[in-house]
């Protein structure tokens, strides 16, 4: 049996002490246990905290830091003319790119290449090279794209290159984006290339489109152009504090591609991916694809236009033809002109600069400021008539010039006129009866009836940038501008369109639309309208002026066609009403004529109205309404009276969707 | 409790083991692994192919004589009516020669025909290729277009001393410029993977908006010769559908190819003539 042993030195009572010693040990633990308990009950709380409380803000910090989003732009809408011909459409161009996370290993292996390459170097020469890592990565990167850039160059024979500040950049600012290697691609460039590189290199041959005008510079003033630019951000994403990325979008700049931009530019898709911690992606997390843009139907006239702007060549000015009872513009031309392919899908600097020497960005119709010579006589007519300063029957002496104060106003014709009365005077354009009338209605009642023609406004019609430095003078503007009294002679200028008074070819084409249908307050329009419904009859107004003023008016202007000044617009079976006008302007000190014709036809229904303007550009020319004008507006009028029977072949254009929404906004005015 | 049996799990370690020897060996020697495989192979699959043949020159063998004079008169037919042919295609090619030397306009690359048997068929979901009875030695290159009497067939991949193998149209990492007969604008023919007891199909992409196609009103997909791998104009299917793709500009849709892929027996390997260089050479 085992027997216990005991220390005989220790008794109970030591075993008791040492029992202490160890409780009080315990004791004394016992706070620092506490402590940790604490801490360790901190720590999983704040654990806890950060894990379940906190979460979504990590879990919105994680997306913040490792999803990117993608904007890609939508296809824009297309442009028609009133029966549905392609004015402005979408081509494909093609181009051939890289993604730069799938040149990585590449990027790699130059990388360790160029390093060993160094080393080595190092232990020929012994001294140690004065090369980066970071000079050495981008040669790396560099080597690699050139590689590429080489095998594109072999494949379809055109030089290529790309400069280390573009792939820096790419790299810093687009890195989820392709890399463009080569773009306008041709169809052959493309078909070797679909041919030629296998399918799993790293290069794509990728698609975009471009804007295409069909009809070249066809109405390109008011069609306008777009350029490229990184697509905007859309307002209504979620996650708008994610790190997001453009690709090129296309924003119109000018004309109709501007003041449309919101309905042709369509919605913008989006991806969103989730980025590796270098950035390149790793995968796609959302997708919404971009919703094509709209289409306009604009209420040009395909045939007119172009018959407008033949007749134009070699010419310096600007064509506008209108519906007298829509608005509708049916031919808007500028010359000169430039082509809108030239323009697609970027404006090349020599182009830009030969189009600007040329003075061909200015669209004459809207933004061309010019004195309307004669064409403004049946305006003085209107305001002698409605100061009942002279009956239409009513004959006045014109000589070969007339005395105003002390200054003679010469007639253009040498021995003058005789007697003559408005319908005469308007058909032969005499001067002197126009000042006599005019001195005797006044140069407020002048001004007045401009003003109620619209002539001291823009016309609002639907381009950006028309201008609103028309000019109507009177008395009160020459004291504010000029700090000069009016004088006799400044009414007698302003009689016959010269002087101080500036406007547009718009502005007398709507002139020439209002002397047809008895209205004012006609708003042109470059939408299609359609129905009664869609006309701006809100703002119309009757001409202050009986019918019979207005037809005396319209008489005289018939009769100018038929036997006056403006024979060279007359059609066979249509009769024409028209006024022909020359007036002088002194741009830098050189004296130029410029020659208008403005009308409408047919007489007793008038389903087209127009302005002509050209600028002289050479000296000791002989320059007249009656004979440069007048037969561009006989080209226009042909034009449209040859589609009476309407155009074979061409597709019914459907109700623009645009007017409909326009046509709402104008019936809730109504 | 039974142990677990080592032995069970020897065939998986030894397979391990090979693939990590494998993957370690320097890749020069994977490389010339690989492509003296295929050089011992080819004999096997040629050896093979003439079993085939010889099988079926005995099966001929049991038919009768009236059936060959039959055969025999109906080759004779098709003989005259391809001499006919050939002759009106000298005509027109001369013409046409005639044409472009009036227009200046630069004579078209042409190709010698290298009439080859195919021994050998890959069909998988991953790569679909044949193997022909000619190669290097024949003048064959990789990247020259192959085609048979149905139209493309697909483009030489890989070249051997006696037998070369030819991607089809139908593998997925098939790719080649097309467009549609009676329209020049290139568009993009993809291959796809060829399910079993199905017929070969393709897909077609960046097809203009302006391109309508229905079963009533198929459209015929033809090669293109902007690629300079094929002539101009050789059938490679027909599309009777087409769809719109996001971005408005394009459509994209299946082609269907002609089922005789399937069952190739010979081709022609169209091998590119230097200016100047020899005629088409007949083997």
């Amino acid at each position: 049996m085992a027997r216990k042993r005991t220390n005989p030195t220790s008794g109970p009572g030591e075993a008791n002490a040492s029992l202490d010693v160890a409780s009080r040990r315990h004791r004394r633990l016992l706070p620092l246990y506490a402590i940790t308990g604490i801490l360790l009950a901190v720590l999983f709380g704040q654990l806890g905290r950060e894990q379940f409380v906190n979460r979504p803000e990590y879990l919105e910090r994680e997306k913040q830091q490792t999803l990117r989003r993608i904007i890609l732009p939508a296809p824009r809408g297309t442009i028609y003319d009133r029966d549905g011909r392609l004015l402005a459409g979408n081509r494909a161009t093609f181009s051939a790119s890289v993604f730069l996370d799938e040149l990585r290993p590449a990027f790699r292996e130059e990388y360790i290449r160029q390093v060993r390459a160094v080393r080595e170097r190092e232990r020929a020469t012994g001294e140690p090279a004065e090369t980066s890592n970071r000079d050495l990565v981008w040669r790396a990167r560099m080597a690699v794209i050139r590689r590429h850039l080489d095998t594109l160059e072999g494949l379809i024979g055109r030089e290529l290159d790309m400069s280390l500040a573009t792939l820096r950049g790419h790299f810093h600012q687009r890195i989820l984006l392709p890399l463009p290697l080569v773009e306008n691609l041709t169809e052959e460039e493309y078909a070797t290339l679909i041919d030629q590189l296998p399918k799993d290199s790293p290069i794509v041959v990728a698609t975009d489109s471009a804007r295409y005008y069909p009809y070249g510079p066809l109405a390109a003033h008011t069609l306008g152009y777009v350029v490229n630019q990184p697509e905007e951000v859309p307002e209504d994403l979620s996650g708008d504090d994610l790190l997001t990325f453009s690709r090129y979008g296309k924003r119109g700049k000018a004309g109709v591609e501007r003041e449309f931009e919101a309905d042709l530019h369509g919605d913008s898709g989006e991806e969103v991916w989730r980025v590796d911690p270098q950035g390149f992606q790793f995968e796609r997390v959302d997708f919404r694809q971009p919703v094509v843009g709209g289409d306009v139907y604009l209420s040009l006239d395909a045939e007119v236009q172009q018959a407008a702007e033949r007749a134009l060549d070699g010419y310096v000015g600007a064509a506008v033809a209108l519906d007298p009872q829509t608005g509708e513009v049916l031919a808007l031309a500028s010359r000169p002109t430039y082509d809108l392919n030239e323009l697609t899908p970027r404006i090349p600097s020599p182009v830009f600069a030969r189009i600007n020497e040329k003075g061909a960005w200015l669209n004459r119709a809207v933004q061309g400021l010019y004195p309307p010579g004669s064409t403004f006589k049946p305006v003085t007519a209107m305001a002698a008539l409605r100061e009942d300063q002279v009956e239409p029957e009513e004959t006045l002496w014109c000589g070969t010039s007339y005395l105003v104060g002390n200054r003679r106003f010469p007639e253009h014709s040498s021995p003058g006129f005789g007697d003559i009365a408005l319908e005469r005077a308007l058909a032969v354009s005499s001067n002197v009866y126009f000042y006599q009338t005019g001195l005797a209605a006044g140069a407020e009642a002048i001004a007045d009836t401009a003003r109620v023609l619209g002539l001291a406004t823009p016309t609002g019609v639907e381009l950006p940038f028309e201008t609103d430095d028309m000019l109507v003078p009177d008395p009160a503007w020459k004291r504010e501008n000029r700090g000069e009294g009016w004088w006799p002679g400044d009414t007698a200028n302003l009689s016959i369109g010269q002087g101080f008074l500036r406007v547009t070819p718009l502005q007398m084409a709507v002139v020439a639309a209002s002397l047809a249908t008895g209205e004012t307050g006609i708003r042109p329009t470059l939408l299609r309208r359609e129905g009664e419904g869609w006309l701006d009859r809100a703002t119309r107004l009757p001409l202050p002026l009986s019918e019979e003023d207005r037809e005396a008016i319209v008489a005289g202007m018939r009769a100018a066609v038929a036997e006056g000044t403006a024979r060279r617009a007359q059609l066979p079976d249509i009769e024409v009403a028209g006024k022909t006008g020359t007036a002088q302007v002194y741009p830098g000190g050189k004296a130029r004529t410029l020659a208008w014709f403005i009308g409408f036809a047919p007489v007793q229904n008038p389903r087209i109205a127009f302005a002509v303007v050209t600028e002289s550009q050479e000296d000791g020319v002989e320059f007249a309404g009656g004979a440069q004008a007048a037969p561009i507006a006989r080209a226009m009028l042909e034009a449209f009276f040859a589609q009476e029977e309407g155009v074979p072949g061409a597709p019914e254009a459907p109700f623009s969707p645009l007017v409909h929404r326009l046509g709402a906004r104008e019936a809730v005015v109504q | 409790m039974a142990g677990r049996n080592p032995l069970r799990d020897r065939p998986f370690a030894v397979l391990a083991v090979l693939i990590l020897a494998w993957l370690l060996l320097p890749p020069a020697v994977q490389r010339f692994a690989g492509t003296a495989f295929s050089e011992f192979q080819a004999p096997a699959e040629e050896a093979l192919s003439r079993v085939r043949d010889l099988g079926r020159y005995w099966s001929l063998r049991t038919l009768s004589r009236r059936e060959l004079i039959e055969t025999g008169r109906e080759l004779s037919r098709l003989n005259a009516l391809y001499r006919l042919q050939a002759g009106e295609t000298e005509a027109l090619r001369q013409y046409n020669a005639r044409l472009r030397g009036l227009l200046d306009l630069p004579e078209p690359v042409g190709f010698r025909r290298e009439v080859a048997r195919v021994t050998g068929r890959e069909l998988t979901n991953w790569w679909q290729s044949v193997t022909i009875r000619k190669g290097r030695e024949d003048g064959i290159r990789p990247g020259h277009g192959v085609v048979f009497a149905g139209g493309v067939v697909g483009r030489v991949r890989e070249v051997f001393a006696g037998t070369a193998r030819v991607e089809l149209v139908t593998s997925p990492g098939f790719r080649m410029a097309a467009h549609f007969e009676g329209d020049r604008r290139p568009v993009r023919y993809e291959g796809r993977p060829v399910g079993l007891l199905t017929d070969p199909e393709g897909q077609v992409r960046d097809v203009p908006s302006d391109f309508f196609a229905s079963p009533e009103e198929p459209l015929e997909l033809v090669s293109s010769r902007l690629g300079g791998v094929f002539p101009d104009g050789l059938p490679l299917g027909t599309v009777e559908r087409l769809q719109t793709g996001p971005s408005g500009l394009f459509q994209t849709g299946p082609v269907l190819l002609d089922p005789g892929l399937l069952t190739l027996e010979e081709v022609a390997v169209l091998v590119p003539e230097t200016r100047g260089g020899p005629g088409d050479a007949e083997p």
